[in-house]
């Protein structure tokens, strides 16, 4: 039967949430154990991540962004009431989620062989939607 | 005849959309998981031909 699903995307993949983060210009580092996030004075914070964008690509008096993996796997961002003032707030999440799922939805695609057929960006009301096309073999 | 395809819509909200057309059988389902990964599922529905074929298979006639 032929169906239609809505969902939710959830960062829980390294690889795609790093090279998301790439796409959007930034050079995340990877810290397996985690490593402390550092504030805008230079002072080691309390928070610990596994991924993080340094504050030295961000603005001059921005703190680190970083991504925590909680309990169940999922990746969650650690950022500061400064930065997300300056445009790393939900909008910058989502366009985040959208690169990261684009990745993750081209590589399954490619690792399971389907064919790809296309992709288009598709511009609404509430901002631009990739749309991907795949056959099945 | 028409092949199978799958389609995704990426918004930048966060969400995604997968439509999956010109499935039969347990197949769709093997397809969605593929794709849908960890994430969340807000709604699934069956799609208007799905239900066409329900409606032409389960239809009496009239006396």
């Amino acid at each position: 039967m032929s169906k239609y699903l809505e969902l939710r995307t959830k960062l829980t993949e390294e690889q795609y949430l790093v090279e998301a983060l790439r796409d959007l210009g930034f050079a995340p580092e990877i810290c397996c154990e985690g490593a402390p996030l550092v504030g805008y004075m230079g002072d080691q914070r309390a928070e610990r991540a596994q991924i993080i964008i340094r504050r030295r690509q961000l603005d001059s008096a921005s703190n680190d962004i970083g991504f925590v993996r909680d309990g169940s796997g999922v990746y969650q961002a650690i950022i500061s009431e400064y930065d997300r003032g300056i445009g790393f707030d939900d909008a910058w999440l989502g366009r985040l989620s959208q690169t990261y799922k684009e990745r993750q939805t081209m590589a399954v695609a490619k690792s399971k062989g389907y064919v790809f057929k296309g992709r288009e960006i598709i511009d609404t009301p509430q901002g631009k939607k990739i749309q991907l096309r795949f056959a099945l073999r | 005849m028409k092949g199978k395809m799958v389609v995704i819509e990426i918004d930048e909200q966060g969400n995604s959309s997968m439509d999956l057309e010109g499935f039969h059988g347990s197949g769709c389902s093997a397809v969605a998981k593929d794709f849908q990964g960890r994430d969340a599922v807000k709604n699934i529905r069956n799609k208007r031909e799905f239900y066409i074929q329900t409606t032409a298979t389960t239809q009496h006639q009239e006396q």
